[in-house]
């Protein structure tokens, strides 16, 4: 009999066996993640790899791939709170801890939407299933191995919050009120993205032809892509959102600074500093204090919620199928592009790691309104880094449909298509994803004066950057061999670096034929030539594809 | 010297007459259709797959004709599953050639794969689809006529049992559903030549039968199959000649009472004769007997 204690510590190490196959499983199955891509692809000549080394080198992805985010986590953590090192005078502790709070609540949930799909959809636990285990013991295994796939993150997250409040305050009490705002923090970010990861499950479990879960799911999609992302986003500008964020939260008895107190983080933020000292004026302090315990009683709920939820998934009573009895066999057939562009559409936007990606024409379109919203006149240098910026997401877009496709890949290759087919579909996504971009700046053309009327070109011929750079990306994915997960960043980064710098070249033609000639007129065309050529190169690396 | 020949093969897609070329020992073919005359649909010459050091083929040689089921017998890793991806151009070998109605899987890849249906061993489909998603895929890509495809998915789907199914995720279904999903796909295009790969493993009594039955008529039009089994009655009822496979290359070959004859044994059944063939027969009793030790030992104990 073991001790409770070692129970626990028994528990805990027989968990890496169902988080392995959760691991392995949300790898595997995306032959070819975002990031790591390198793994599991088809050596040229389409030699079958082994299965023990797949299983190997999926583990030590998913590990390195667990380190490189919590790294990056703790960064977005610490972040908001260095322009205080340096002494900044408009932004203060407040903002600081709320912005913290807002991003690693965007990147654990982004991260463990990854992993714990996976972990719903699959049968994680039967492996032990078939061991003489209590239910009880068996629940708990499960729930480790829930836990390890948010560890790394979640703990750097926390860990570091805390040591900057400690290093800013200097207060025990606001110590631990942060350490308490954090790890609701996380189990918030963890809750929903389980929720998430559920839904969409669920969603697909139930089958069926409705129409309303498809505008259901969109709707989802849209709202949980925009929301992430919009979350991530506030990383790349805390320089725009601080100083008036900061301003508003210390502002006493103002309507928006009484909403702000309402909403977790900001609650957060000023019950922390306002305990190290006083900060904010009027009633705005305890308003936040009773929020964010609030918030807490709500975290604790979440955390039942959780443990209930990963009980039940560990019986397999969690996600149910339900029978929709089909009246007809009757299918639609298309022609072959637009089949497989369907096919993807469906494919991308039913698995919940790759469905958000279809909030970026809304992301892009924010970005692109935001930058120049500021601006009295749409001037070209304007244009081309908003657009530019805009674009620089979509380059995303090529390689998340590639990794939603999954091992049906492998069907793929028997059917009678060549890869230019596969390539075209994918591009003809991506570069669709942008159009909005342009067609949004037409219309504020229509508000605000342009510089030179040529200068709405600008857009377009980013459009065809776009294109030419997701052609390259995707003919780098499918041509590659990668051996080592170095080699598998490297050469991910690599298409990236490829996709940015297809999209820079048109900007910098611009830049350097407007300083060399000072003519507006000619930049802007020799922009479109250069967009024009790299399209034109595009297509004939595909014509020259055999296979 | 040329000859005028009409393909008469149902699965013909050119059913001109054709100009065939005779030498003094074999015919040149100048058309594809030619290969319809007398040709083997499947020709492997000679195959080597070599895994880093693992040779997983090892001069693997067979034809399949028209109106035949080729039976691929062999114990686990002895290369059925590879013999098989390489006809379908998933694989390329290390060395030799296969010949799908005359075609090269690698060179002529899109001519193979319109003229193919393929399932493989465990059923690699897009598991967020539903069966009527997928199969809407399958037919588009295969340009297929949208009323000759429903005919052919309508009556396999109804066969099959796969209404309550039918638009539930993929993902979701059981093995045999999935199998009977990727049955449905690699007939819907009614293609000459069908590569199986243990097409029957989690097949219903009844669902077996019917593909039985549906490669018995598919064989009657003129067509092939290569079918990979572990089954040894399957494989004894099934199929018209059977090529038992035994560390990358075939033992023997030939049908069930040509294969019985070399053993001198007519009542021999197919798993006595395939252990006989592939060497394991003493090697099976002696590991019986070990674990009969084993087992009366622990009880005793």
């Amino acid at each position: 009999m073991f001790s409770s204690r070692m129970k626990l510590l028994e528990a805990w190490h027989l968990s890496r066996l169902p988080y392995k196959e959760v691991v392995y499983r949300s790898i595997a199955e995306e032959r070819g993640r975002m990031w790591w891509g390198g793994f599991g692809r088809g050596r040229v000549g389409g030699d079958a790899q082994n299965d023990y080394e797949l299983t190997k080198k999926a583990l030590r992805i998913a590990k390195f791939d667990k380190s490189l985010v919590a790294i990056f986590n703790v960064l977005a953590a610490v972040m908001p709170f260095t322009a205080q090192l340096f002494g900044s005078p408009t932004l203060g502790l407040t903002s600081a801890i709320a912005l913290s709070l807002a991003v690693t609540f965007g990147f654990t949930a982004l991260y463990a939407i990854q992993t714990l799909s996976s972990f719903v959809s699959a049968e994680s636990s039967a492996l032990l299933s078939t061991l003489p285990l209590e239910q009880n013991d068996f629940s708990m295994i499960t729930l480790f191995s829930f836990v390890r796939s948010v560890d790394y993150m979640v703990v750097g997250a926390i860990i570091s919050q805390v040591l900057m409040v400690a290093y800013y305050t200097l207060s025990p009490v606001a110590v631990l009120a942060m350490l308490v705002a954090s790890v609701m923090n996380a189990v918030l970010a963890v809750a929903v993205a389980l929720w998430f990861s559920r839904v969409f499950t669920k969603n697909l479990s139930r089958g069926g032809r409705s129409r309303g879960g498809t505008v259901l799911r969109l709707f989802f999609i849209l709202m949980w892509g925009s929301l992430l992302m919009g979350v991530s986003l506030l990383i790349s500008l805390p320089w725009y959102i601080v100083p008036s964020l900061e301003m508003t939260l210390l502002s006493p008895n103002q309507l928006s600074t009484m909403l702000l107190c309402f909403l977790h983080p900001f609650s957060a933020g000023i019950t922390v500093t306002n305990i190290s000292q006083s900060v904010t004026a009027g009633s705005t302090p305890l308003i936040a204090a009773v929020s964010m315990l609030g918030y807490v009683v709500v975290a604790g709920f979440a955390g039942k919620w959780m443990l209930t939820t990963v009980k039940r998934i560990s019986h397999g009573t969690d996600v149910r199928a339900s029978v929709v009895t089909a009246t007809d066999f009757s299918i639609k057939t298309h022609k072959p592009l637009f089949g497989y562009v369907l096919k993807d559409l469906k494919v991308a936007s039913r698995n919940p790691a790759t469905a958000f990606f279809f909030a970026l024409p809304v992301l892009e379109t924010v970005i692109v309104s935001f930058m120049i919203a500021n601006f009295e006149v749409l001037r070209a240098s304007t244009l081309l880094v908003s657009t530019f910026m805009g674009g620089v997401f979509v380059l995303l877009m090529p390689l998340a449909l590639l990794s939603a496709e999954g091992t049906g890949l492998e069907y793929t290759k028997t059917l009678p298509m060549n890869v230019n087919q596969i390539i075209t579909s994918k591009t003809l996504i991506s570069t669709l994803t942008y159009v909005p971009v342009p067609l949004v700046l037409l219309v504020m053309a229509l508000v605000k004066p342009l510089s030179s009327p040529l200068t709405l070109f600008i857009p377009f011929f980013v459009v065809l950057a776009v294109a030419s750079a997701s052609i390259f990306e995707i003919q780098l994915f499918l041509s590659s061999v990668t051996k080592g997960k170095i080699a598998a960043l490297l050469y991910d980064l690599k298409k990236l670096v490829v996709g940015v710098t297809t999209l820079f070249i048109p900007l910098a033609v611009y830049s350097l034929t407007y300083l060399v000639s000072f003519n507006h007129i000619l930049a802007i065309l020799t922009m479109g030539g250069s967009s024009a050529s790299e399209l034109a190169l595009a297509v004939h690396l595909l014509k020259r594809n055999k296979k | 010297m040329h000859q005028a020949i009409v393909c008469k093969s149902e699965f013909c897609i050119n059913k001109t007459l054709l100009s065939v070329t005779a030498h003094s020992k074999a015919f040149t073919i100048r058309s594809r259709c030619a290969v319809h005359v007398s040709a083997p649909l499947i020709e492997a010459s000679e195959l080597t797959k070599q895994f880093g050091s693992v040779k997983a083929l090892a001069g693997l040689s067979f034809r399949v004709m028209p109106g035949e089921i080729y039976g691929l017998l062999g114990p686990n890793g002895a290369g059925k599953t590879t013999a098989i991806k390489i006809i379908t151009g998933l694989m390329e070998p290390t060395s030799g050639s296969v010949k799908v109605e005359g075609f090269d899987p690698i060179e002529n890849s899109l001519e193979v794969k319109s003229r193919i249906g393929y399932v493989a061993e465990k059923p690699i489909l897009y598991e967020s689809l539903s069966s009527r998603d997928f199969l809407e895929f399958v037919a588009s890509i295969r340009k297929l006529d949208q009323n000759a495809a429903n005919r052919m998915v309508t009556q396999l789907a109804d066969a099959f049992g796969m209404a309550k199914y039918f638009d539930a995720p993929i993902a979701t279904l059981s093995m045999g559903l999935k199998q009977k999903v990727a049955l449905i796909a690699s007939l819907v295009h009614q293609p000459p030549v069908l590569l199986l790969d243990e097409p029957l493993s989690g097949l219903d009594a009844k669902s077996s039968r019917i593909v039985k039955d549906l490669l018995s008529l598919h064989t009657q039009k003129g067509g092939a199959v290569l079918f990979s089994t572990h089954i040894m009655e399957v494989a004894e009822h099934l199929c018209t000649r059977i090529g038992i496979i035994y560390q990358g290359k075939i033992v023997a070959e030939g049908t069930l009472d040509q294969l019985k004859s070399k053993t001198g044994n007519k009542s021999e059944t197919l798993e006595s004769l395939f252990l006989k063939l592939t060497n394991e027969e003493t090697e099976v009793a002696d590991k019986t007997r070990l674990l009969g030790d084993v087992f009366f030992k622990n009880e005793a104990a």
